[in-house]
C-alpha cells in the first residue's frame, strides 16, 4: 500500500494505491496544525497508517511561513562591506510610474546583518583570510537578541566556499541550537543578492520546517507507519526527511509540482511525451510544459513577485511553470474605465462565490458557470447545498446594468475573459518560448480543469485534451509517481572548447562525487544512483542562458549539446548565433528509483453510454449556442464508451463540458481522452 | 453577442492580447541582448503604434521612453510616408537625438502590414553601450556639440524588403567601439520586433482587421477616460516650483528652471517659460525628451497603473519656448540629457508634492548617477567598458520613511549590476556596496538613504566618467523635512598624499592607476515633516540600524537616550 497526501491551501487531498484499487479523501487543511489534517484524511480514507508500505507528503508549510511572515527570527552574516546587499536587492522598481512604490522590507533587519572580514576574489582565491574570531562577538549578540536561525553568504562563495564552511563550523560551536544555513548548502550560483536571499529566506524556514517534518514523522510513527516520510519537492522530486530537514526551502513549490509531474509520468504511460499540463483550482491556475516527458526545472524562481512588485528571489530548483489569478473562485468587476476583468482576487471558500448564499456579493467564474448550466445544482459543493441563484442572478444583474445585455451575457463574457486569461498563461508556457501548440496534449486536472479544458484547447489549437482520473487530486497521485531527486548546480563560467573538455568532464565528475555523498548522507541508497548532466549554456557575451540536457559524456556529446543548444536558442529566441559559447552552470540531478506498481486497469462492466446518462439539461455553449446537454456519471463511464457533445460528464468534484461535436472516450487507466483535431 | 465578432468581451480580449504584445517584445529583447545595460539594466523600451504613430501600447524598462515610441515612429512617417517609401519587410534604424535622447539610444522601427495595408507599427529603443564619439561609452558631461558625442543615424533602413542593408550595418560596425556586441543588440531588437509582428498578425487572423483595429481605438479612449476620470479628482488651479540645475558640465553656473502647472477638470497645462535657455554643455535636450518626462510624471499623478497609451495623454498639454534647455536645437550637445528630463519631473512633483501626498515623496535623489570604467581587464587584457546607473535615497511622504537604495524615477525596471558580475566580467574589485549614515533627510519621517559604492582599479589604467546631478543643490525636504544629501564622486588616489579630498559632481574620461579607488556616494531623500515629530521609537529604530549617528540625533531630533 502506497499513499500520499498534498497539503494545500484549502483542502488536504489523500491517494492510496493498494494493488488494484485507488482510494481518495479531501479533508480541510488544518492551519497551523497541518499533521490533524493529513491524520483527518488517514481516518475519513479508513486507512491504517501500519499497512503502509511507502508514505509521500507534500506539504505548503514552506510557502505558508514565507507568505505569513511566521518563520524564525534570523540574522545574516555577510562579507565585510556588504550587509547592505539583502536590503538595497536590485533596486529595480517595477512599478515603474508609481512614485508612491513600497520597496519589500527585508527579511532581516540592518541590526541584524552583520559583517565578517574576509575576501575571495571572482576566481576563487583568497584575498583576506576569514577572521573567524569576529565571529565570537557576533554569536554573543546573536544570542542576546533570541535568533534562532542565521544565513552565512559570502562574496563568490559559488566559486569557493572555504569561508562560509570554516564559518558555519565556528558559530555552530558557539551557537550549537541554532538553525545555521550556509549559502554554498542551498545555492552556487552567482549573483550576490539572489544567493543572500535564498540563503535567508531557508535559514528563516528551516527551524519550522524541521520541527513539523520531525512532529508529523513522530505522529505517524505512533499511528503505526514504519518507514520514515518521502516529502515531495520543488524539483517534482521527493527526498528522504532527513534531506528535506536540511534543505527545506526546496520544498517551497512542493504542490504544484507534484501535479506537473504526475502529468509528465501519466504522459510517459499513455504514450503522450509532449503535454501542456494545466492545474486549475480555487485561487489560481498554473501551467507547465512537458517536452518529451519531461518538464524543465529553473532557479529563477521569485515569491511574491508580480507587476508591481519585485518579491524576493530564491534560488531553488522549480518547476518552470506560470501562475495566474485565475481560479474557480476569482471575482469579475469592472473598472472606471468600463473595462470587465476577472482576477486577480478571489472570493475564497468564505464568503465564496455568491452561489454560496455567505455573503458573497461578487460574481465569480464559479457562478458564471453556474448560470450557463455548466455545474449541475444537485452537485454543488458535492451536493451539500442547492446554490443561491437569487443572489447570483442579483449580483449578475448589477453588472449587466452597467456593462449592457442581460445576465447571460455577462456571464458568458465573464467565462470567455476568463479563459483567454488562461489562455495567455498557456502561450506563456508553449508559444511565447518558440513551441507550438498542435505538437502537444492539454493535461487539465484541479477542480476546474475539466470545466474549462476543451474551449482552452480549442483556443490554443492543441491536437488533444486529456482529463486524467481523479482529476481533483491529481497533485497528489503525482506525488506516488516520483523518484527521489536531487539537484546540484553551481556556476563556473567556461567556455566550451576542445582545450576544456577535459575541465569540463572534471567539472561534472566533481559535482557527480560530492552530489552522491551528498545524497548518501540523506538516506538514498548509493547502488542504483542514476545521474542526468544538465548545462546552462550561453553565447559568450550574453548573460542569460538556456538550460541543455546533455546527451551524454565526453567531447563528443558536448558538440551535439551545442547543436541542442542552437536549435533552444533558435525556438526561444527566433534567431542562433555563430559565437563561442559557454557553460555558466553546471548541473547535475541525480535520482534514486522509488517502486511502483504498475497502473491498474479500469475495470469493464458492459454498461453502455445510455445506462450512464442522467438528464438532459439546457447548457449554454457560448459561440455554440445553448443546447440541450446529455448529463453522465463520471463514476460510471468505461473504456470502450464513447460520448459526444453537447455533453457534460460529471461528479461531485468535477464536471467536464463537451461541446458540440467532440468526443470524450476513456483509455484503460480510467482517464478520459478528448481528440481537437477534428 | 452569439459568434464572438465585435461584442464588448471579445474586445477586452484583443485589448489584453495588445498590451500583452508590448510585454512579450520586452522580454525578447532582454533575453537576447548581448549588453550588460539592456539584459540588465533593462535601458530599453518597446512599443506598438497604430499607421499614424499614435502610442497603443509600450513595454518599458525605464519611464524616460515615454514619449519616443511615438516620436521615432511619426519621424518615420514624415521622411517616408510619402511616394510608397515605407514597405514590407522594412526595418528602419534612428539614434536622431533631436527627436529622442541621445545618440546612445538607438531606436528600430518595423512596419506591420496586413493583407497588403500598413497597419501598425513596433519599435524598440534601447541603450548600445558604445556608439562611437570623444570618450568610451559615448556620454560625457564635457561635450560641447553633438558631433563629439558618437555617430549619427538620422532614420535610415537597415533593412530593406527583408534584406539587410549591409554598408549601412558596415558604417555603424566602423564608428563604434565594441561593435560585436552592438551588433548582437541590433539582432536582438529585430528580433523582438519581428515576435511582436507574429503576435499581432495573429490577432488580425484571428479576430479580422476591423476587430483589431476598432480594439486599438477603443484602448486609446479607454486611455483617455481613465485619465480624465483622475483628472477630476486632482486639485485644481495653478501651482508653481523652481529648481536648480548644478551647471552644464562645461561651465560651473548653476541653471535656474521652473514651471508653471494650471490643473482644471479636463486640462493639465505645464509651462515651462523662463527656464534656462540651451546651453554649452551636454545636459540639453530636445522637446520629446520634455513631453516624455511630463507624460511621466502625469501618469504618477493620475494612474501609474493602467498600461500607457496615447489616450492617457489627451488632456496634457506641454508648454515651452524653442531652443531652451527643455527644447534643445541641433547641433546642441545632448549626451547626458537626462539628468535634464529628471530635472522636469521633479519640478512638476515639487509643486505638488505636498498637494498630492498620497501620491507623492519629498524629492529624491533625483539623478541616474552613471558612471563609465573603461580600461582592460586585468586577467584577460581585453578592453572593458563597465556603465552601469547608481542606486540612491528616495523622498519620505507624508505617513512613512522614503525608499533605500533604489534606481531614480527615470529608471524602473532597472538592475544593478551583481558584485559578482561586475568583478568577474570587468576585472574592477568592490570594496564596499552599502548605505551610508550622512546627515541629512531628517524630518518626522526620514528621506531613505543613499549608497557609498568603492571600486578599486585592478588594471594598469583606466578611466573614469560620470554625471552625478544633484551634487549642489541636495533633494529638498517637504512639509518642514530636512533636505537631503547630495549625490559625490571622490577620487582617493594611492599617490594622493596632501590629505585634500578630490570630491566632484561630475567627471570626463578621469585617469585612474592601479589601487586607486572611486568612491559613488548617492544621496539621502528629502525628508517630510519637521524632524522634532518624529516618533522617539523611529529615532530608536535609526540608531540601532546605524541610520542616524548619535550626534545626530541629539542635534536634529533633540534625542536624550
Amino acid at each position: 500500500m502506497r499513499i500520499s497526501t498534498d497539503v494545500g491551501g484549502t483542502f488536504t487531498d489523500l491517494v492510496c494505491i493498494d494493488g488494484d484499487t485507488v482510494t481518495i479523501a479531501k479533508t480541510d487543511t488544518t492551519p497551523p496544525q497541518f499533521d490533524v489534517g493529513v491524520l483527518n484524511a488517514f481516518e475519513q480514507a479508513k486507512i491504517d497508517p501500519a499497512q503502509c508500505e511507502q508514505f509521500v507528503h507534500g506539504t505548503t508549510v514552506v510557502i505558508n511561513a514565507l507568505l505569513s511572515r511566521g518563520g524564525a527570527k534570523t540574522a545574516l552574516i555577510t562579507t565585510r562591506g556588504f550587509r547592505d546587499v539583502l536590503e538595497i536587492a536590485r533596486g529595480n522598481r517595477p512599478d515603474l510610474f508609481n512614485i508612491a512604490f513600497k520597496k519589500p522590507a527585508p527579511f532581516v533587519p540592518r541590526h541584524l546583518r552583520f559583517e565578517v572580514t574576509e575576501r575571495v576574489s571572482y576566481t576563487g582565491e583568497v584575498i583576506t583570510p576569514v577572521a573567524l574570531r569576529e565571529i565570537d562577538a557576533i554569536a554573543d549578540r546573536l544570542r542576546d537578541q533570541g535568533v534562532e536561525a542565521v544565513a552565512i553568504c559570502f562574496l563568490h562563495s559559488y566559486k569557493n566556499d572555504e569561508h562560509e564552511r570554516r564559518a558555519e563550523a565556528h558559530l555552530r560551536s558557539l551557537l550549537p541550537e541554532a538553525s545555521i544555513v550556509s549559502s554554498s548548502e542551498v545555492c552556487r550560483e552567482w549573483r550576490e543578492y539572489e544567493r543572500t536571499s535564498t540563503t535567508v529566506l531557508s535559514a528563516y524556514v528551516h527551524p519550522l520546517a524541521k520541527r513539523y517534518l520531525g512532529e508529523l514523522q513522530t505522529k505517524l510513527g505512533k499511528q503505526g507507519l514504519r518507514d520514515a516520510p518521502f516529502i515531495m519537492q520543488s524539483n517534482g522530486g521527493i527526498s528522504t526527511i532527513v534531506g528535506a530537514q536540511k534543505n527545506p526551502i526546496a520544498l517551497v513549490e512542493s504542490g504544484p509540482a507534484s501535479g506537473v509531474l504526475g502529468a509528465a509520468e501519466l504522459g510517459r504511460i499513455i504514450g503522450e511525451r509532449n503535454l501542456i499540463a494545466l492545474d486549475i483550482g480555487g485561487t489560481t491556475a498554473k501551467t507547465a510544459l512537458i517536452e518529451d516527458g519531461r518538464a524543465r526545472i529553473t532557479t529563477n524562481y521569485r515569491i511574491e513577485w508580480n507587476r508591481t512588485n519585485p518579491g524576493y528571489p530564491i534560488r531553488t530548483p522549480v518547476v518552470d511553470l506560470v501562475e495566474i489569478g485565475n481560479g474557480g473562485g476569482s471575482i469579475a468587476w469592472v473598472d472606471e474605465g468600463g473595462r470587465l476583468h476577472v482576477g486577480p482576487q478571489s472570493a475564497g471558500s468564505s464568503p465564496g462565490p455568491a452561489a454560496y448564499g455567505r455573503g458573497g456579493g461578487d460574481p465569480t467564474t464559479t457562478d458564471a458557470n453556474l448560470l450557463l448550466g455548466r455545474i449541475n445544482p444537485k452537485l454543488f459543493l458535492g451536493g451539500a447545498q442547492e446554490p443561491d441563484f437569487d443572489n447570483v442572478r442579483a449580483v449578475f444583474r448589477k453588472l449587466a446594468d452597467r456593462l449592457g445585455g442581460d445576465v447571460e451575457d455577462v456571464a458568458r463574457g465573464i467565462v470567455r475573459i476568463a479563459n483567454a486569461n488562461m489562455v495567455n498563461a498557456l502561450k506563456l508556457v508553449s508559444l511565447n518560448r518558440g513551441y507550438d501548440p498542435r505538437d502537444f496534449a492539454l493535461i487539465a486536472f484541479g477542480g476546474g480543469g475539466a470545466m474549462h479544458a476543451v474551449s482552452l484547447a480549442d483556443e490554443l489549437m492543441v491536437s488533444k485534451v486529456i482529463i486524467p482520473a481523479h482529476s481533483s487530486v491529481f497533485s497528489a497521485w503525482g506525488m506516488l509517481m516520483s523518484d527521489l531527486r536531487r539537484d546540484f548546480l553551481f556556476t563556473n563560467v567556461i567556455a566550451v572548447t576542445p582545450e576544456n573538455a577535459e575541465r569540463i568532464e572534471t567539472a561534472y565528475q566533481t559535482l557527480e562525487q560530492s552530489g552522491a555523498l551528498e545524497c548518501e548522507r540523506e538516506g538514498m541508497r548509493k547502488s542504483g544512483l542514476r545521474i542526468e548532466r544538465y548545462a546552462d549554456m550561453r553565447y559568450k557575451g550574453q548573460e542569460h542562458t538556456v538550460k541543455v540536457e546533455l546527451p551524454g559524456r565526453g567531447h563528443e556529446k558536448m558538440l551535439q549539446a551545442i547543436d541542442i543548444f542552437h536549435t533552444a536558442h533558435k525556438r526561444e529566441f527566433t534567431y542562433s548565433l555563430d559565437a563561442p559559447i559557454e557553460i555558466v552552470n553546471f548541473h547535475i540531478a541525480i535520482y534514486s528509483e522509488i517502486k511502483k506498481h504498475a497502473l491498474a486497469k479500469r475495470r469493464k462492466s458492459g454498461t453502455t453510454v445510455n445506462d450512464i446518462q442522467t438528464e438532459i439539461r439546457k447548457v449554454d455553449f457560448d459561440v455554440d449556442g445553448i443546447r440541450d446537454a446529455r448529463c453522465y456519471d463520471w463514476s460510471g463511464f468505461e473504456p470502450d464508451m464513447a460520448i459526444e457533445g453537447p455533453a457534460i460528464i460529471e461528479d461531485a468534484t468535477a464536471a467536464l463540458v463537451l461541446p458540440p461535436g467532440r468526443v470524450a472516450v476513456m483509455d484503460d487507466f480510467g482517464n478520459i481522452h478528448i481528440d481537437m483535431e477534428r | 453577442m452569439q459568434g464572438g465578432g465585435h461584442d464588448i468581451y471579445t474586445q477586452e480580449i484583443i485589448k489584453n492580447a495588445l498590451n500583452a504584445i508590448g510585454d512579450e517584445m520586452f522580454d525578447a529583447l532582454a533575453r537576447t541582448s548581448m549588453s550588460p545595460i539592456i539584459y540588465e539594466t533593462l535601458d530599453y523600451s518597446v512599443g506598438m503604434t497604430m499607421k499614424n504613430g499614435e502610442l497603443i501600447t509600450q513595454g518599458n524598462g525605464t519611464t524616460a521612453f515615454l514619449g519616443m515610441i511615438d516620436a521615432v515612429v511619426k519621424d518615420v512617417l514624415e521622411k517616408y510616408g510619402v511616394n510608397d517609401g515605407i514597405q514590407p519587410g522594412d526595418v528602419f534604424i534612428s539614434n536622431d537625438p533631436y527627436i529622442g535622447t541621445h545618440l546612445s539610444d538607438v531606436a528600430l522601427v518595423k512596419p506591420v502590414f496586413h493583407d497588403g495595408e500598413l497597419v501598425a507599427f513596433l519599435v524598440n529603443k534601447a541603450h548600445w553601450v558604445d556608439v562611437g564619439g570623444s570618450v568610451p561609452g559615448s556620454f560625457s558631461p564635457s561635450t560641447t556639440e553633438v558631433f563629439q558625442e558618437g555617430l549619427q543615424i538620422p532614420t535610415v533602413k537597415i533593412v530593406e524588403g527583408g534584406q539587410l542593408v549591409s554598408s549601412v550595418l558596415e558604417m555603424i560596425k566602423a564608428n563604434i567601439r565594441v561593435p560585436a556586441a552592438s551588433v548582437g543588440d541590433f539582432w536582438a531588437g529585430v528580433a523582438a520586433n519581428n515576435v511582436g509582428e507574429s503576435r499581432l498578425l495573429g490577432l488580425f487572423e484571428k479576430y479580422g482587421a476591423d476587430s483589431v483595429l476598432s480594439s486599438m481605438t477603443a484602448l486609446l479612449d479607454y486611455g483617455e477616460s481613465m485619465i480624465a476620470a483622475e483628472l477630476k479628482n486632482l486639485p485644481h488651479g495653478v501651482f508653481e516650483a523652481e529648481d536648480w540645475i548644478d551647471d552644464d558640465g562645461v561651465g560651473e553656473e548653476p541653471l535656474r528652471v521652473q514651471v508653471r502647472i494650471e490643473i482644471s477638470q479636463d486640462r493639465f497645462v505645464a509651462d515651462f517659460s523662463g527656464s534656462a535657455a540651451q546651453a554649452l554643455g551636454p545636459i540639453n535636450h530636445s522637446r520629446a525628451a520634455l513631453i516624455s518626462a511630463v507624460r511621466t510624471i502625469f501618469k504618477a499623478l493620475t494612474n501609474p497603473h493602467i498600461p500607457a497609451n496615447g489616450g492617457c495623454f489627451r488632456a496634457l498639454e506641454v508648454v515651452c519656448p524653442d531652443a531652451s534647455l527643455f527644447t534643445a536645437e541641433r547641433p546642441a550637445a545632448v549626451s547626458t540629457y537626462w539628468e535634464t528630463m529628471l530635472h522636469v519631473e521633479e519640478l512638476i512633483w515639487k509643486a505638488l508634492a505636498e498637494k498630492i501626498p498620497e501620491r507623492l515623496t519629498a524629492g529624491h535623489l533625483l539623478s541616474v548617477c552613471g558612471i563609465i570604467i573603461s580600461g582592460v581587464h586585468p586577467d584577460t587584457n581585453e578592453p572593458i567598458i563597465l556603465v552601469q546607473p547608481l542606486v540612491g535615497g528616495w523622498g519620505a511622504m507624508h505617513d512613512r520613511d522614503g525608499l533605500n537604495g533604489q534606481f531614480c524615477i527615470g529608471d524602473g525596471e532597472t538592475y544593478n549590476i551583481p558584485v559578482e558580475i561586475q568583478e568577474a566580467r570587468y576585472g574592477v574589485r568592490i570594496n564596499h556596496y552599502g548605505f551610508h549614515d550622512e546627515p541629512g533627510g531628517e524630518g518626522a519621517y526620514r528621506g531613505g538613504k543613499g549608497v557609498r559604492l568603492d571600486y578599486e582599479i585592478l588594471c594598469g589604467e583606466a578611466t573614469f566618467t560620470a554625471s552625478f546631478g544633484r551634487h549642489k543643490f541636495a533633494p529638498w525636504g517637504a512639509d518642514g523635512g530636512c533636505d537631503g544629501s547630495n549625490n559625490y564622486i571622490e577620487f582617493i588616489r594611492k599617490e594622493d598624499t596632501d590629505g585634500r579630498r578630490d570630491v566632484r559632481g561630475k567627471a570626463s574620461s578621469e585617469r585612474l592607476r592601479q589601487g586607486d579607488v572611486v568612491r559613488c556616494v548617492t544621496a539621502t531623500g528629502g525628508g517630510w515633516g519637521v524632524p522634532k515629530d518624529r516618533e522617539r521609537r523611529a529615532i530608536e529604530n535609526d540608531l540601532r540600524d546605524g541610520f542616524v549617528s548619535d550626534d545626530r540625533a541629539r542635534d536634529v531630533y533633540g534625542y536624550r537616550s
